[in-house]
């Protein structure tokens, strides 16, 4: 870390409350005094998050709370206004080096709708260097989420119902075998059995390859059970940053029970 | 009177439906917003509907100095048949087929019919139909009235018209019922029998059509006969919706194999690169709006044959480098303007995946390269005309290579409009602005200029000169100007990313 030291070193704004990495001791995600405003309006002001490596981020939040804003600046989509994201200690804006390492799903903009499932990761596995066998061996663990629907069919994507495409989308985001994975509401529009099968795959990653999630959802069940830390957004501020435990859920439910 | 209240009924719900689809229009984001491309689209069509009209004046004249010694009326007759077959292939390859949000109206109670007329009635009130008119009436006016009569020139204007409708309508028909490619082109060789038959004097179409219309003109007859061909075509059309009620049925959904695309797969040696530029191929092939400019750019490379011919453009060098330009770099210049925002549903994946920007910047580069080679490949016959044609080609290929495409790539990244590609059609304007028509001035007119006025001096090669040279520097000089566009990309990337989100 040839870097200056960060001016917010003097100032923890983190809650006691929570064990945490904070921007200097290494957060393999940062964001830094990170703003954006839409004519005129602050859509997200995060004065300091840092997220460490393979711990599980859950984003919670009213609709319009600045989730996807948050998720779109770390991955470059947008500009922020003020301040700035970094991963592994390299700024985000306009470099190419952290694509290898993210894996991201938010919306339909992250599908290639004119191709054929089987096609979108035989491209998206080429990007990463993947080989056949990588990929075959991939969609093999895959099958029991896809539930025997995605692959092989021969239908486009743009064809497939909205939580078939969901599935495809966050398996791509898995195929590169990225360290963080960023899923905005990855629960909504699947059916039960899928949102569980979910769960369970991302507790697994998590478990065996240490990978660091990022989950926004606006089902409280579910982000409970997956994250470690669970952050409320509301108009673009952290109102609560809180680690897990048996009391969150209730937390939660009692703050947004409004 | 139960039958008649539901007949009324019927009618009104019809009406609603055409208010609808106006609405749909006048409500649509992009009508305000794309004032310019309006604008722009209706001095075109002015200047279409003033070229008719005068040459329909002038037609008589025009005729009488091509064939002295028959009368015009009788050479417009005998070309009607032909028309109509020219016309009907036309359209069936530039009309859109109309569309109606079918699942959302299927489920009130409406009935089938009213649904299905609705689909069918609807090109017949699009005024873009009747272009044709244009040309019709002045005839009838200076060709057909000395001849027959006022009666007669009304008769003439009737018949014509039924035979718009009639095309009007059969079009979709084809298209509906032959969809791919293939069965286009079997279209077009069964079009051109008749020419075939008259070349070789087997059967005289055009003596067919002569007699044909010269009888419909001079017998009052026609106010009844002309109703036969629309009301027919109009038939076969409701015989189709009898049988493919069901969007399943007649939208049906295609599936794809590994193996359709297999093809492109020698792409894919070229690594990331030659990935996305097969990823492009596939975003040609699989969406109408491409696909239907493809068939255009193809029939562009035809577009030398109006020019080479004739001795009033093949002495302009102004007029034959734009000819040069023009073919040799159709599919550049047609696809070159929807560079980068073609990619507009998907630009979120690109941005966030394991691709370079500079792996970006230069497929689209390569892409439009190899499409330059290979339209200037194609047009190579061109140089039958004559060896003349030979320098213009040739330095409309270095520049259109070396200059055109850099252009074209930069200003791909001012263009943040979202491309909507579902929906197919030529003259679909959506995702066009004011700036598409700003990059056709470097594109088309400095390079014509500047051969005009080295031509005052006589020295119009000296301008082919200087332009083959200026596109040679752009080819060896590719690398700096492909990393000066990657920096203006990277400068305007997420105007492109917000551009790109909004749908229209």
């Amino acid at each position: 870390m040839q870097q200056n030291v960060n001016p917010l070193n003097e100032t923890p704004v983190t809650p006691p409350a929570v064990p945490q990495v904070s921007i200097e001791n290494g957060g393999i995600i940062t964001a830094a005094g990170l703003q954006k405003h839409y004519s005129g309006v602050n859509v997200l002001n995060i004065d300091s998050v840092a997220i460490a490596n393979g711990e599980s981020f859950g984003l919670v939040g009213n609709n319009g709370a600045g989730k996807t804003t948050f998720f779109r600046l770390i991955l470059d989509l947008i500009e922020a206004s003020a301040g700035e994201v970094m991963i592994e200690g390299e700024p985000v804006a306009r470099s190419d080096a952290w694509k290898q390492k993210v894996g991201s799903f938010l919306d339909e903009g992250f599908l290639i709708d004119f191709l054929t499932p089987d096609e979108y990761f035989t491209f998206t596995a080429k990007l990463y260097n993947k080989s056949e066998g990588d990929l075959n061996s991939f969609l093999e663990s895959m099958q029991e989420f896809f539930n025997g629907e995605i692959t092989g069919s021969g239908k486009l994507i743009r064809d497939l119902s909205k939580g078939n495409q969901k599935k495809t989308g966050i398996a791509a985001a898995l195929l590169g075998d990225p360290q963080i994975l960023i899923l905005d509401e990855p629960f909504t529009a699947l059916d039960p059995t899928s949102q569980i099968r979910l769960k369970r795959m991302l507790n697994e990653l998590k478990r065996t390859r240490n990978i660091t999630m990022l989950i926004s959802s606006h089902d409280l069940n579910h982000v409970t059970e997956v994250c470690e830390r669970i952050v409320v957004l509301e108009k673009g501020l952290v109102v609560k940053d809180i680690a897990t435990g048996e009391e969150t859920l209730k937390e939660l439910e009692s703050y947004f029970a409004v | 009177m139960p039958f008649s209240e539901k007949d009324k009924h019927n009618k009104s719900m019809l009406t609603i439906l055409f208010k609808h689809y106006w609405l749909e229009n006048k409500r649509s984001p992009g009508f305000y917003r794309n004032l310019a491309v309006t604008i722009f689209m209706g001095l075109m069509a002015l200047y279409f509907v003033v070229i008719f009209v005068m040459l329909g004046f002038m037609l008589p004249q025009i005729l009488a100095e091509v064939v002295p010694g028959s009368a015009p009326a009788d050479l417009f007759h005998g070309g009607i048949l032909y028309a109509l077959i020219a016309m009907l292939f036309f359209r069936y390859l530039m009309q859109p087929l109309s569309r109606i949000n079918l699942q959302a109206y299927q489920v009130l109670p409406l009935k089938r019919n009213t649904l299905v007329s609705y689909l069918l009635l609807k090109p017949l009130l699009n005024p873009a139909n009747y272009l044709t008119l244009c040309l019709v009436i002045p005839f009838a006016i200076s060709g057909i009235y000395p001849e027959y009569g006022v009666a007669g020139a009304f008769r003439f204007i009737f018949s014509l018209l039924s035979l718009i409708a009639f095309n009007t309508l059969m079009a979709p028909l084809l298209k509906r019922q032959f969809s791919n490619l293939l069965t286009g082109m079997l279209l077009l060789v069964v079009a051109a029998v008749p020419a075939l038959l008259e070349y070789f004097g087997i059967l005289s179409l055009f003596d067919l059509s002569r007699q044909l219309f010269t009888m419909m003109t001079g017998t009052p007859l026609v106010w009844i006969a002309a109703w036969l061909l629309p009301l027919g075509a109009y038939g076969l059309n409701r015989l189709y919706f009898a049988h493919n009620y069901y969007p399943e049925t007649f939208e049906k959904k295609k599936t794809w194999r590994q193996s359709d695309t297999k093809r492109f797969s020698f792409m894919e040696r070229f690594g990331k690169i030659g990935e996305l530029i097969s990823l492009e191929i596939k975003l040609v092939m699989r969406h109408k709006r491409t696909k239907s400019t493809l068939y255009t750019a193809l029939l562009f490379l035809l577009y030398g044959l109006l020019f080479y011919p004739n001795p009033m453009y093949n002495e302009s060098p102004g007029w034959l480098l734009f000819v040069a330009i023009f073919v040799t770099g159709t599919g550049m210049l047609m696809f070159g303007q929807w560079i980068i925002n073609w990619d507009g549903s998907h630009f979120d994946f690109l941005m966030t995946r394991n691709i370079e920007t500079s792996s970006y910047i230069r497929a689209n580069y390569f892409l439009l390269m190899a499409l330059c080679i290979l339209s200037f490949i194609a047009t190579t016959p061109y140089f039958l005309f004559g060896t003349y044609v030979i320098p213009y080609h040739v330095t409309a290929l270095l520049y259109n290579a070396g200059v055109n495409i850099h252009v074209y790539l930069f200003a791909a990244t001012f263009n943040t409009k979202r491309l909507e590609l579902g929906k197919g059609s030529s003259m679909n304007m959506q995702g066009v602005s004011y700036k598409n028509f700003i990059v056709m001035i470097p594109l088309l007119l400095v390079p014509i200029l500047l051969v005009k006025i080295f031509a005052l001096f006589s020295a119009d090669h000296i301008a082919l000169i200087i332009l083959s040279l200026l596109g040679l520097g752009g080819i060896l000089f590719r690398e700096s100007l492909i990393r000066m566009t990657e920096r203006q990309f990277l400068k305007r990337k997420y105007a492109l990313c917000t551009g790109f989100r909004k749908k229209e």
